[in-house]
Order: C-alpha cells, then structure tokens, then sequence
C-alpha cells in the first residue's frame, strides 16, 4: 500500500481494490490463522456461544481503535482517548438510576456518544482551529479528564442497567449474529459512507499533505475539527459499550487501553503519520491482540513470557504489512545487493583512489569574517529559538512567584532551588534523549522499562557494594546501547514506524525485567550512587553539579557537533537529509542509542534516589519525557527544537509539580490544573508564532 | 463479516485435534482445575501473593488435589474480564482472582457463577453477590492506624499524608476513615497530601516535593499507605538522629519493620537505612497470604465444605511494642509471634511481611520468597 498508486497494475480494478487493502486483508487472514489456532488448541470446537463472548471482549478496542484510525488518517493522533472511555463510564454509572425500572438505550447511548463528542470538540478547537499540535492537547486533555472523571466517581461503583447490557451483549439473530458484531459493522457502515462522500477524500487529503489539501481549496480547519469530534462519539460508544458490559463504573476502567488501541490500528495496516489504512483494518487489529491473549492463556504461557509475546508479534505484525517493493526492507536490500556488486567491480567510493574532489571555494572562508558584514546581535541570531524556548520559562517564573506567595519559601530558600534541579535531573537527561529522537520526527516508548530494567540490573549487580559500580555501570550502559542499536536498526533498516517498534521493544523488555527479577528486584544501591542523589553539599545535592556539565554537553552536542546537525537536518527532511549525503541510518541508530543510554541513566539515578529498584518504576516517566520536549518549544514532527527550551519545559513541570505537591487540594483538582497548565503553556508558543 | 460462519467451518476441520486434546485432559482428571488471575505483576506485594499461591498448590495436603494454571492480566479490567472467560470455558473448577476492578468483573462473574465455577477473590473485592472475598477491612486500617498516630501526638500537631492509587477503593476507604478519625481532632493538621500510588520510589519523589517548601521541623507525624520506611531514610539522609524520627503509620514492608527494632539491635545483615532506628511506627498490611488462603477456600468449596462468602482477615498490626525479630521465618516460629526477617534473608526492604495467618500452616517464610511450602 504505497501513497502512489503503482502504474503499471492500475488497470487491473481487482488488484488494485487489493493492493490498496492489502493492511486490513493480512489482518483479516492473520485473525483467521488465530482462530483457527484456539479453535485447535482449546478443550472443545469453538461454538457461538464462544464466537459471541470473543466478539464483546473484543468490542470496545475495536471501537476506540476505529475513532483512533480516523484521527491517525488525518495525520493526528489522540491521547486521551483512554481517559474519555473512562469518563463516559463514570458519567453513566453515576447517574443512571437503580430505582427506575428500565433504562432507553437510546437516550444513554446518546448521552455517551454525546459526552465524547463534546470532549472531542474540546481537542478538536485547540488543534483544529488554534493549530496546536496533537499530542499535547491530548495529553493535556488526558489529564483534565482523568480529573473530571474522579470529580463525578472517585471510586468504583454506580449502576449501569442491565437493558443495557442485555441489548449490547445480546444476540442480534440468536444463534448467529452477535450483537456486538452488529455495533462495529454499523459504525463501520457509517464509516464507509463518510469516506464516500468529500468530506472523507478531504480527510485522506489532509492526512497525506495538508499543505496540498489547501492549495487545492479543502478547509483543513474544518475537516481537522470534525475528525476530533468524530472520534470522540466512537469513544463515547466504546465507553458505552463498556458500562454495558461491567454494569458499573470505575473511573480508571478506560486508561489501560490506550498503548493498545495504537497497536491495534498499526497491527491493522493503518500508517502512523495519516493518508494510508483504514478502520477495518483496525477491527481486525484489536481482536487479533485480544486473540493474542486468549491463545496465551490456552498454551499456559508464563505470565513472564507474554508481553515478550505480544511484542514480538507487534513487530512481525508491522514487518508483514509492509512487505512490499517499496518498502524500507526491500530498498535497503536492493542497495546492499548494489554495494555488493559496486564492490565486486572494485568501484565503491572506497576503493576508488583517493582524488580531492571538494569544491574549491574561493573568497573569504567562514572564520574570516568581513567588516562589511559585523556579526548580528545574539538576540538576532538566536531569535527563532529564544521565541520558542522562552514560553517555558516565563511560565517557570510565574510558577515559582505562585510558590512564593502561596507556599512561603521558595524564591530565598536554597533548599527549595535545590530540591527542584534534584527533582528535574532526572526528566533533564530523559529530554536529551527523548527530544533528539523527537527532532529526527521519531517518538522513543520504550523509555519506561529501559529505565526499568536497567535500574533492575543495576541494583541487583552492585547489591551495595561501591567498587562492583565499576564493572555494572559499563554493563548497563552497553546493554543500553544493545537495546537503542535494536530500536533503530529496526526503525532505520527495517522501516518499522518508531511507534510500533519502541513500543514492542517496550513489552519485550518489560518481560525480560520480569523474567530476570522473578517478579521482585533484589538488591539495593551502593553508599555512593545514594551520595550522589541524596547527600548535601552545603546546600548542593553533588547531582545538580554534575547536571550542570550534563546540559552544558547537551546543548554542545545539539549545537556544536556534525551529528546535531545531521539530527536536525533528518527532522526537516529525510529525503533532502539522504542527498545532502547524510547517512540516515546510521545517524537514526545512534539517536536510538543516545535515547536509551539516556534512559538507562535515569535508571541508574532512580536506584541511588530511592535506594532501591522497583519494576514499574520508568512508567511515570513516559508521557512527561514527551511533554517536557513539546512545551519546551520543540516541534513533534521534528526539525526544531533546542534543549535549553527542553529544559525549561522540564522545570516548569517539576516546579508545577512541586507547587501542587505543596497545597492539600484533591488529586483531582491537581489534575486538571496540571493539564491546563501544561496546555495554557503551549497555547503561549503558539500565541507569539502568531506574531 | 462471517466470522461466525468462518469458525463453524474451521471448528469442524480442527475437531480431530480437540480430540487429540481431551486424552490428556483426561489424566489430570482427578486434580482440581483451578485458575489464578492475577492483576499487574510490577510490584513486590505481587510477587509475594503469587509465591504463596503456588506454595500453597505445592504443599503435600493440596499438590495430588490442585492442577493449578496462572494469567496475569495487567493493570487492564478488559482483558481480565476476557481471561475469567476464557478460564470458565477451558473448564476452571474455581477462579481465584485478584481484581483489578471491585465492579467491572461482575457480568462476568455472575456468568461464571451460573455455570458452576466458584469465583475466590483476594485483596480486594468482588461486588457480584454470588462471589466469595477474602480480604481485610480497609476501613479498619485507615481508622486504626490515624488513631495511632493522633495518639502519638496528643491529638495535637502536623501531619502529611500520602495516599495510594486514586479511583480505587482500597485507597478510597483506607482514606476515608482515617480523615474521618483526624476530623475529630481540630488541632491535628494535614500540612501536605500526595498521591503514593503504594510505591516507596514514588512516596520518596512526592515527600521531596512536598519538603522543598516546607521543613521537617514543620512536621509532626506521618500517615502514609506506603512509603515509612522511604520518610524514616530521608529524615536520616536529612541529619536527623534516629531518636528524632517522627512518629508513621504505615505499610508493613520489612524494611519499616526492622527500622522499629531498637537501635544498636544486632540483625544479621542490615546496612542503614535497612537497619534497626528504634522508629516509632505502627505498621499494617494488606496481607500477601489472602491469595494462598483463598486457593485453600476455593479447595474446600469445591468439596462441597461451606465457605462464607465473606472472609474478613484480621488486621495485621505491629507496634514498637509487639515487634520481634524472626530466626528463620517458619510458620511455627511466626505462629509464636515474631514478625519481622533479617535483611540477610529478605534482601529487598519494600517486601511485605505480614505473611502470617493462622490459618495457613501450610506456607512460611519461603513460601512468601520462593514459592516453598512449609513440610
């Protein structure tokens, strides 16, 4: 499924209606060869009743991952779809009435449909009509909503009436047709008339080059929009069909779903990055992850084992959707066959005589400077990057001015600076890394369990013996730069979208922290690295010294050096990067290396702050170490960005942090404070792009 | 889509392999099909539970009795609900499970009820009536243990309280009760509130921000769910002696419980902050063996014994007063009273402790670390 159609096969309709639903066609028969393979190796022949209860387990990512589909196709992507589940959940289950004697499923359906619609309106206005970018509205509305959601049940419970579940759950034609089966092909319907009409060419428009889309006259504004509220109503119907099934709320029921929507909609055929896919494909990739589950529970797989399971398959998933002549796959064999070749003949650049075949560049070289032409004013200079980076810390100021009059003690407390770089160091190292995959236009999720498995180890190794710091430190860092060489050989080389392959690489990691620590970490930091962290000097933590070089090698190593140049020049253009003759992938592999080093630092550091290592101790840090970066002035899609402004992102946050920490309001409150702020402060870099 | 149609075929074509499939199904026919379904498995209270099951499953009075499988679930209600399906329909006897959510397994549940299978939740509970629960009163824990601590400080002072996963209900009641007890006092201030998410890392990143604006001087007493032991190690790392700790009632992992010891107490292995401070704590747990004594429940029922439907544990609670260090951590020798291991055996100080019930005989100290019942 390339965005050309290819010429020569287009006359032929039936390959071509083929070639173009290749993605949902190899999901459909992978769905296939998995029921075929439960159905083989469970107790029994699958019967309806097994058929139904597969299809309702299966609904509610379906859903959420059609309404996710549609925001990808745009070239978006959505966050807080997990969150607006649990919201309609909660709004339901609180204010259905047990007393009354039957519930209109119509009338409840509305009001989820509704509820999601509204908040989808909400992203929608900030990334439609305010061109904000995607991934931080939403992240910025996951949080908000996570807040509301504990405002109307902040613990589980409610009702949700049972007609609601009989008709959700029932059968359609008893026998054959559940009804689940029924809901997804009814939105699916709607969705195949939607594409029909221009509208639906508007949005694959928009989704492949918006730029073009409105050159040749579409409102992207408005199709942008309407997608946000679009898939709003499809969450709302999953968070309906939800109650349905669980006849209560809980208003953490809809978080965990989200990592595994977006795996659902790639193991579906759909491209992360909009324009190619559909959410059919999507349908099938939810249930084929449910499958997943079910076949691991008939094989009696080890707990241990099924996340390396589930990534593994992520990534074969990904591979054979992309198996084309196209492919990233096939052109990087193609060229390894022509280097083959180049060096059989003896003409590789290599091996060719070393001539000098550099231009000769007459007149005055870069050093020499002329009078004619006086260096411009640093403010001149610097001007793109202070107006994008500034934002972060005009906010951090006004943070900390709220600190002082709230709190008392901040702004002439040493104690309190002191406490913020500490509390900062860590999402300061995580920036570096997360924000150069960042620039390159890549994103790095297996940031949570390299953090994890690497503190794991660590601590297992040293076991509170300094001198054994010697030889864990290094086989840390190298099993750290193992796992970013596997993340970006498999971007790089592969083409697998860096989504889907840090988010495998995620599970798999996950699993192998599991299997080595048989479920409890052992061990503990030594005296130093506890030092390090924790003690005082004076009133300096020996950590904020050494962060002090660590930025000062940051900002060199993005400004300074030819690889920061070849990071930005990918995140502009990776086409133009490549004739430039940048080597792409050489470059993407040690970003990936960089992220996971980085990663694994923060590992380190998490064991000698809190003494110990702990399994879920990187999940905090994921969806921070990407805010920090994007309020910090960076561009999602890469290209721009400086770590200075990163840096300032990452102080506003953690004094942010500190702030609510400071007052007793409920964690709900704090939430939904936390993404406004997160979003008024992004809203700000957007504000002075304006001018 | 023709699912439906698509797998009567396909049912037929692998029926001859089913058959292949119930022969062996057939040896194990006289063991107990029994199911564990696990929530995450990224925390230590977790992997103890699980040791326990097993242990439990393992001991000689259950092992010829008990063919017993377990599947995590994740922090997903989804695909637990999904799982408890797909273990009714490889024909489970019982279902213990540890829910992610007290509601949203009900439908499924009461499915599983109707057909037979008898479903033991443990920690935390199962709304749908026909389910059986084992768990402690949480409402008791949180009252207990804020009762303590404004004992402690003469109903008088500064507190902080850090609190655990919100939008759950063990945390909810844990909460609840112990705001109610702290109500009754006007002159007991909550100061500072964070959410712990029952995790020390997480209890140590939350008191840093909360002690940047504020000093520990300010403070009179902690209420934590989790995280004593973490506050005890910062107001060392702060230059605090031992004799100043300020009071904390919480959690009942074993690094809290060996900072109670006296300090000076000799323990085989200890290293500060994993060392005896004389701390002055009252410690409580959610105990890990709920899991093992729901198996043996769900054993009982399934032979046709009457099990309540309800189990209230006692809450198992340690003061300064009753702690007492353990040699080897039998079940004998925890059943005389000790309470707490020394760091040389349980080498990780966010362990839980309170791994002893009378009545489990079958599971001790390896038990909770390895998976070993007791002979």
């Amino acid at each position: 499924m390339s965005s050309v159609s290819p010429p020569a096969s287009a006359g032929f309709g039936l390959r071509r209606a083929l070639m173009r639903n290749r993605g949902a066609l190899i999901a459909a028969a992978v769905l296939a060869i998995l029921l075929f393979i439960v159905d083989g190796i469970s107790a029994g022949p699958l019967t309806y009743f097994d058929v139904s209860f597969l299809s309702s387990g299966g609904a509610t990512s379906a859903l959420a991952a059609i309404g996710q589909t549609i925001v990808i196709l745009s070239g978006g992507f959505d966050l807080s779809a997990g969150a607006m589940i649990s919201l309609v959940n909660a709004v339901l289950a609180s204010s259905m009435d047990p007393m009354a004697p039957g519930a209109s499923i119509l009338l409840w359906t509305a009001i989820g449909i509704g509820v999601g619609m509204a908040v989808g309106a909400f992203n929608g206005f900030f990334i439609a009509v305010l061109r904000m970018q995607p991934i931080v509205v939403t992240l910025s509305t996951m949080f908000i909503l996570q807040g509301v959601t504990l405002l109307v049940m902040d613990k589980p419970g409610g009702f949700v009436s049972p007609d609601l579940g009989t008709f959700y759950l029932g059968d359609a034609i008893t026998g054959w047709l559940p009804m689940p089966l029924v809901v997804i092909g009814v939105v699916l319907l709607a969705w195949f008339w939607l594409k029909g009409t221009r509208f639906g060419t508007a949005l694959y428009a928009v989704g492949s080059d918006p730029d073009s889309a409105a050159a040749v006259g579409i409102n992207v504004v408005l199709v942008r929009f309407a997608v946000y509220v679009i898939a709003g109503g499809c969450y709302g119907l999953a968070g309906v069909f939800i109650s349905a099934q669980t006849g209560s709320g809980d208003p953490l029921v809809g978080n965990p779903l989200l990592l595994s929507m977006f795996a659902a909609v790639v193991v579906g055929g759909t491209r992360l990055g909009g324009g190619q896919g559909g959410p059919v494909g999507s349908v099938f990739g939810a249930f084929i992850l449910m499958m997943v589950v079910n076949i691991l529970l008939v094989l009696n797989v080890s707990a241990y084992y099924a996340t390396i399971a589930e990534g593994t398959i992520l990534v074969l998933a990904a591979l054979a959707g992309s198996l084309s002549h196209a492919s990233v796959l096939a052109v990087q064999l193609r060229a390894a066959r022509a280097r083959l070749a180049a060096w059989r003949a003896g003409i590789l650049p290599s091996q060719l005589e070393p001539i000098d075949r550099r231009l000769k560049i007459t007149g005055p070289t870069q050093g020499q400077r002329g009078p004619a032409s006086p260096r411009p004013a640093f403010r001149l200079r610097n001007a793109e990057t202070l107006r994008y980076a500034l934002p972060a810390y005009v906010c951090l100021l006004i943070i900390v001015v709220v600190t002082q009059i709230w709190l008392g003690r901040a702004i002439l407390n040493p104690g309190y600076w002191n406490s913020l770089l500490v509390l900062s160091s860590f999402l300061a190292v995580l920036a570096l890394g997360q924000g150069t995959v960042i620039l390159t236009g890549g994103l790095d999720l297996s940031v949570p369990w390299t953090i994890g498995i690497s503190g794991i180890i660590l601590a297992g190794m040293v076991n509170g013996s300094d001198p054994a710091l010697l030889y864990a430190l290094p086989v840390v860092l190298v099993m750290a730069c193992a796992i970013g060489f596997a993340n970006g050989f498999g971007i790089a080389y592969l083409g697998i979208s860096p989504i889907v392959m840090t988010l495998a690489t995620n599970g798999i990691l996950q699993g192998f922290a599991l299997i080595y620590s048989q479920g409890t970490p052992a061990g503990f930091s030594s005296p130093m690295l506890r030092w390090f962290m924790t003690a005082k000097l004076g009133f300096v933590t020996p950590i904020v010294l050494l962060m002090l070089v660590f930025v000062v090698g940051a900002v060199l190593l993005l400004g300074r050096t030819p690889f920061g140049r070849r990071v930005y020049g990918i995140g502009n253009g990776m086409r133009a990067a490549r004739l430039s003759g940048i080597g792409v992938e050489r470059t993407l592999i040690l970003v990936y290396m960089l992220s996971a080093v980085c990663a694994a630092v923060v590992g380190i550091m998490l064991t000698g702050f809190s003494g110990q290592a702990s399994l879920g101790m990187g999940d905090d840090y994921l969806l921070p170490s990407i805010a920090v970066v994007v309020v910090g002035g960076a561009l999602i899609t890469g290209g721009r960005g400086h770590y200075l402004g990163m840096l300032g992102g990452v102080l506003l946050l953690t004094a942010l942090q500190m702030l609510l920490a400071g007052t007793t309001l409920p964690y709900a409150t704090r939430a939904i404070l936390y993404g406004l702020v997160v979003l008024g402060a992004v809203m700000a870099l957007r504000e002075r792009r304006l001018q | 889509m023709g699912i439906g149609s698509k797998v009567r075929r396909l049912a037929l074509l692998a029926g001859m392999a089913a058959c292949a499939f119930g022969i062996s199904a057939a040896q194990a026919a006289e063991k107990h099909k029994i199911f564990l379904s696990m929530s995450y498995i990224g925390n230590d209270w977790q992997a103890e539970a699980a040791n326990m099951v097993k242990a439990m499953a393992a001991h000689k009075s259950l092992a010829d009795k008990v063919d017993l499988q377990v599947q995590v679930a994740g922090p997903n209600a989804q695909r637990q609900i999904q799982q408890i399906n797909a273990m009714v329909q490889s024909g489970a006897e019982a279902i213990v499970v540890y829910p992610i959510s007290p509601t949203a397994l009900n439908q499924v549940v009461k499915n599983a009820c109707d057909k037979g299978v008898k479903v033991f939740a443990y920690d935390a509970e199962i709304t749908e009536p026909c389910a059986y629960n084992v768990h402690i009163d949480q409402l008791e824990a949180g009252r207990v243990t804020a009762e303590w601590l404004v004992k402690k400080l003469n109903g008088k002072g500064n507190i902080i309280a850090i609190t655990g996963v919100p939008g759950t209900s063990v945390d909810d009641q844990r909460t609840k009760a112990a705001k109610e007890v702290f109500a009754k006092y006007p002159d007991i201030k909550i100061v500072g509130e964070a959410v712990g998410m029952w995790s020390q890392a997480v209890a140590r990143t939350e008191l840093s921000k909360i002690l940047a604006t504020r000093n520990w001087g300010d403070i009179n007493g902690l209420w934590m769910q989790v995280g004593c032991f973490t506050a005890n190690s910062m107001q060392l790392e702060a230059g605090k002696k031992t004799s100043e700790l300020l009071p904390c009632a919480g959690e009942g992992s074993n690094g809290g419980r060996i900072q109670m010891l006296p300090a000076g107490t000799e323990v085989e292995g200890a290293a500060p902050p994993y060392a005896p401070a004389g701390a002055q704590r009252i410690s409580y747990a959610s105990p890990p063996y709920s899991g093992a004594l729901a198996l043996k429940l769900a054993v009982e029922a399934i032979e046709g014994k009457d099990v309540p439907k309800t189990t209230i544990l006692p809450l198992p609670i340690v003061t300064n007063e009753t702690i007492k260090l353990c040699d080897e951590g039998t079940w004998a020798e925890m059943k005389a009273g000790c309470n707490v291991f020394k760091p040389s055996l349980v080498s990780n100080p966010g362990w839980f402790a309170s791994i002893f019930s009378d009545q489990t005989p079958e599971i001790g100290l390896n038990a909770a670390l390895v998976g070993q019942p007791e002979n």
